[in-house]
């Protein structure tokens, strides 16, 4: 029963690609002052969304509320057909990789037993890990090139392979969205372009729709079928090119400087 | 000594709440719950003192004190503006507050309340036995139920949250277990000394192993050894159960520090430079 809604959402419809995300005029206040208003967007199946943003934009708040860890003031967002409510009881259908997280070092967890976690909600209430599960985890470590590691307890990883090991765990769900935040930030050159290609491979394989926020307008430019950019209200929403060399780009960073002269960012859209 | 049914008595009991108490504290300790788990014990110092009072068994009135405290701690932390922490510096004093006036006003100061305090070896009837392994039974079939679940949620709350767990049912459920624990285990182990075994048996596993399987293996051994040794010095030097309990603890937590891999870990990096 906890399957169906998802799978009526992907078997409804009349063969074209249906909006996964819609967010109306979104508005979320944290405190005392709206952090983001009147955000409007929506994603087809299988589109890559880029979000960049000055710091202290919004984009964590915005992807927090797609998850419902965060209540709109005002506006609609739906996700998978669902409001967040509803999708409560569907979360697990939405690989989350927070931009920090937050742990002790010295948890007693091995890099396995953390991938493992983010199954937990697949594997279902009073129900042990099966063989299933056990060789997903696995490809998934293997995905991000930690294999070999599994045993090593994840306080003893460095940050970039405790990254890669977030990563592993936000993918080894049977999930159709992913939601990554900064994925990349302090990621090594091998290991950013590793990233990629396999988040490349995944989306194609999986039909995957991705957000992804990052300040790294290099790969968005390369990998992003979409982007968003956004400081509080949305500045701009469209190819990368697009939105990279937009006048009002410069407006919502309140600087100037030219996104698109450094090289590597001619590459157009992938 | 085993011979005399109240030594064997404590000892069935006394295993019973060294297993169930340190395959808890695991999560008491990556949770950081140690000050919860004082805080609610304490508590039962007002209930104890209340079913004192009133002529009712104390370990029901402590049980619903406890129980009390607990969701009181749960739920007010959880509105927001107060820490946990502070929650509960509020609520065990205030509760131990009243236990106070409530002995006074039931003339109580006596062995009884002291074995309360401190726990005692002759304090355990069967149908006290029988009741800690009920209650043992329900904490440790709710802590293997909801294992993966608390221990994701322990490890990375918010991603925890965010991929749809019933967070509600298993931090509640945690603390009403704990509680429980507690309750069941005072007569033996005293309401002062409780929560020792539900934060020292992890805290010595955490020295021995970097990962959770061997973490709860030592913590039940080291729990067990300690209560059941524990016991013996308080039968031959007529001890509280408790204090005899708790000072074989620390003993076994300060071989364990010494022979950890970690700490020889550390003072070779120190050596070298
Ligand atoms: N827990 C919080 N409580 C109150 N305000 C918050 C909280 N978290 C963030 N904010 C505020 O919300 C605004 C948006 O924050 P958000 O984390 O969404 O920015 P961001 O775009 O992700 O920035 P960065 O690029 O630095 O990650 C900020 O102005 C911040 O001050
Ligand atoms: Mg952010």
């Amino acid at each position: 029963m906890r399957e169906c809604r998802v799978k009526d959402f992907f078997a409804a419809g009349n063969g074209s690609p249906r909006l996964v995300i819609d967010v109306e005029d979104l508005w979320v206040r944290r405190d005392s002052h709206y952090v983001l208003e009147g955000i409007t967007f929506s994603l087809r199946e299988g589109t890559f969304l880029g979000v960049i943003g000055p710091n202290g934009a919004g984009k964590t708040t915005l992807v927090k509320a797609m998850l419902g860890l965060i209540k709109p003031s005002r506006g609609r967002i739906t996700v998978l057909g669902m409001s967040p409510g509803e999708l409560k009881h569907e979360l697990h259908h939405i690989g989350y990789m927070p931009q920090q997280v937050l742990f002790d070092p010295y948890f007693p967890v091995s890099v396995y037993d953390v991938v493992m976690m983010g199954r937990t909600c697949c594997i279902g209430t009073f129900r042990l890990p099966r063989r299933g599960d056990r060789e997903v985890v696995q490809e998934s470590i293997a995905a991000v090139g930690l294999q070999g590691m599994e045993g090593k307890p994840i306080g003893e990883l460095s940050g970039g392979q405790q990254k890669r090991a977030f990563l592993a765990r936000a993918i080894c769900l049977e999930t159709s969205i992913l939601l990554l935040d900064e994925p990349t930030a302090g990621l090594d050159m091998d290991s950013q372009e590793n990233f990629m290609d396999l988040l490349m491979r995944l989306k194609e394989e999986k039909g995957l729709t991705v957000v992804f926020v990052s300040h790294d307008v290099n790969i968005l430019a390369r990998f992003a079928d979409e982007m968003v950019c956004i400081n509080r209200t949305m500045h701009l929403h469209g190819r990368p090119r697009e939105v990279l060399g937009s006048e009002r780009l410069k407006e919502a960073y309140r600087c100037e400087f030219d996104f698109l002269a450094g090289k590597g960012t001619g590459g157009g859209e992938a | 000594m085993w011979s005399y049914g109240f030594v064997q008595r404590a000892l069935v009991g006394g295993a019973l709440i060294a297993v169930t108490c340190s395959l808890l504290s695991f999560f008491v300790v990556v949770r950081r719950l140690a000050f919860v788990g004082m805080g609610i014990s304490h508590a039962a110092f007002g209930g104890v003192a209340l079913g004192l009072a009133a002529g009712v068994d104390p370990v029901l009135s402590a049980g619903g004190s406890c129980a009390l405290v607990a969701l009181g701690i749960g739920w007010l932390s959880r509105k927001g503006r107060v820490h946990e922490d502070t929650v509960i510096g509020i609520l065990f004093v205030s509760a131990m507050a009243l236990g106070v006036v409530l002995v006074r006003v039931a003339n109580a100061y006596n062995l009884d309340l002291m074995s309360y305090l401190f726990g005692s070896i002759l304090a355990l009837s069967w149908s006290d036995v029988a009741l800690i392994a009920a209650i043992g039974f329900l904490a440790l079939l709710y802590e293997m139920l909801f294992f993966k679940e608390l221990l994701f949620l322990s490890f990375d709350r918010e991603t925890a949250i965010a991929s749809g767990l019933p967070v509600l049912a298993v931090d509640y459920g945690f603390l009403v277990m704990l509680s429980l624990v507690i309750v069941v285990s005072i007569k033996l182990v005293g309401i002062i000394l409780v929560s020792a075994l539900l934060v020292i048996p992890a805290a010595a596993g955490m020295q021995l192993s970097r990962n959770y399987r061997g973490v709860m293996a030592v913590s039940a051994l080291a729990g067990l050894a300690s209560v059941l040794l524990g016991l013996y010095v308080s039968f031959h030097y007529d001890l509280a159960s408790g204090a005899a309990i708790v000072l074989v603890l620390f003993a076994l937590f300060l071989l364990s520090f010494l022979a950890s891999p970690r700490r020889v870990y550390v003072r070779r990096r120190q050596a070298g430079g």
